[in-house]
């Protein structure tokens, strides 16, 4: 009688463990499934011709850009919320496609609910725009000419060559690794500015308070211009670099820990602590540093 | 420096010169140049209207006698060691005279009447504190912001305003910075550079402000 009661009760308390597992499964998949249910993955294939321009209006999310064979653009992206829709334009001739996102008339949505990820394949030799308010961009393996603009997302690029790139940037990061060969424009008010193996025939990068960073050969015979208000200047230089280089803060100081060969003529007189130039090996590449306040440091890698 | 600031200096100006900073305003304000010279014009002037000395004291002497002998004046010389109505040339100090204590005042009267109309003329807000944007250095309101940047900041979204109000201020500040560092030195062609790098830095934020206006 004892045992018949005892198995009795350990059936009902499995069965009541059972019961609560799967209780608790259906609760986790109830709200995994409504979680989801707002957000709206699309696909779409775009033709663009040859040497055409593709723009991207994006104010919140992420936009990522990577080059593809073929000649259409492939666009995927995922909508958070149904209080915004993006659209998708071209020109009759293809030479200009545009994807813009934009909130459904009458809504408001919040900046959760404004959200779009990006993600877009472009045909090699296609110019690219985008502009976004806070989504973060990351280019990478482009060829055409870029231009990257957002007043906080940060800006990302990777492995461009032998183009044009332009970037606009207010408080948010802007870093560039291995862009060679490569005219660069870059503007920051606040945000930091990384430069990683970048080169080409002009590599100019101004910032008002940020940081600007430099590693690299500045190879190429190039001209390469940094400068800033406030914010720092540091510029790591390998033994090989060749490079004609001048550095000058007007009430911040310069640092010099690179080896360089005095200039037997300067358009100015280096004053001790606040200026410095100076040639390697061949003096190939034009270097200026320049700074209102922010102290510069160039050292040897 | 501002033109509120520079008048508040005026009459140490008028008295012994300005500083170079105040010759820095003067430079780039016409209305307070013009200011300054018509007070120092005033101020010459004025000098002319302090009172004459009394004659030689032989003169009057010579005219007392000149009326005694026509029998048009009465009484006689002072003997010597007696007072006389005359001043003696002890007294020959700078003794004012009524019509020069008139002109004198109405020399001030005008002074304080052309300070009057140029005191600080009631220039909008925006304006004083777009000269206080321009030309400050990296004080307290070197990074103001103007009425145009306020505006912009306005049209925003609220979610991008705190980002374009520190980049205003920060490129009001560099342009400030770089604006008193090229007046200090018209021939130094790398402030001439930083200002011009300044001036792009603004030009950016308000190409992004109104590339997100438009439709």
């Amino acid at each position: 009688m004892l045992a018949a009661t005892t198995n009795a009760c350990i059936r009902i308390a499995r069965a009541r463990r059972t019961l609560l597992l799967t209780a608790a499964a259906g609760f986790a998949l109830g709200v995994s499934v409504t979680a989801h249910a707002a957000e709206t993955h699309k696909e779409a294939k775009l033709d663009i011709a040859s040497g055409g321009t593709l723009n991207v209006i994006n104010g919140c999310g992420s936009v990522i850009l990577h080059s593809g064979s073929g000649h259409q653009i492939i666009v995927s992206y995922i909508v958070h919320s149904d209080k915004v829709e993006v659209d998708q334009n071209s020109t009759n001739n293809k030479q200009r496609v545009e994807l813009r996102t934009h909130a459904l008339p009458d809504q408001k949505p919040t900046e959760e609910e404004a959200k779009v990820d990006y993600e877009i394949t472009v045909p090699a030799g296609v110019s690219v725009n985008v502009s976004t308010t806070s989504a973060p961009i990351t280019a990478e393996n482009l060829s055409g000419d870029v231009g990257l603009s957002s007043e906080t997302g940060q800006i990302s690029v990777t492995n461009v060559a032998r183009s044009h790139l332009r970037v606009r940037s207010m408080t948010a990061p802007v870093i560039l690794k291995d862009v060679t060969l490569t005219r660069v424009d870059i503007q920051s008010t606040s945000g930091g500015v990384t430069l990683n193996n970048v080169t080409g025939q002009r590599i100019a990068a101004a910032t008002t308070s940020g940081d600007i960073t430099y590693r690299g050969d500045c190879s190429g015979g190039g001209d390469y211009l940094l400068t800033t208000h406030s914010g720092a200047i540091n510029m790591t230089l390998p033994p090989t670099a060749s490079v004609d280089l001048t550095a000058r803060s007007t009430t911040g100081s310069v640092d010099n820990a690179f080896p360089l060969e005095e200039k037997h003529h300067n358009t100015f007189t280096p004053q001790q602590g606040r200026s410095f130039s100076g040639t390697s090996n061949s003096g190939s590449s034009s270097v200026e540093l320049q700074s209102f306040s922010g102290k510069i440091r160039v050292k040897k890698q | 420096m501002d033109c509120q600031k520079f008048q508040e200096t005026l009459p140490f100006i008028i008295e012994s010169g300005g500083t170079g900073e105040d010759e820095s305003h003067l430079k780039t304000c016409p209305d307070c140049a013009s200011l300054v010279q018509d007070l120092r014009y005033i101020a010459e002037q004025a000098k002319l209207l302090l009172p004459m000395h009394d004659p030689n004291p032989r003169v009057w002497q010579g005219i007392e006698q000149s009326l005694q002998r026509e029998g048009l004046l009465e009484g006689r010389l002072s003997p010597p060691g007696q007072s006389s109505k005359y001043p003696t040339p002890q007294q020959q100090a700078k003794s004012t005279t009524p019509v020069g204590s008139i002109l004198a005042l109405l020399a001030v009267i005008a002074f304080a009447a052309i300070l009057f109309n140029y005191h600080l003329k009631q220039l909008p807000p925006a304006a004083l504190s777009a000269q206080n944007t321009s030309a400050e250095p990296a004080q307290l309101n070197s990074d103001a912001l103007n009425s145009d940047d306020r505006q912009l900041i306005s049209q925003q979204a609220p979610d991008a305003r705190t980002a374009y109000e520190s980049s205003l201020r920060d490129v009001n500040a560099y342009i400030a910075d770089a604006q008193k560092a090229a007046a200090n030195d018209p021939e130094d062609a790398t402030a001439q550079e930083l200002l011009q790098d300044a001036y792009q830095q603004k030009e950016m934020v308000y190409e992004m402000a109104t590339a997100r206006s438009l439709p």
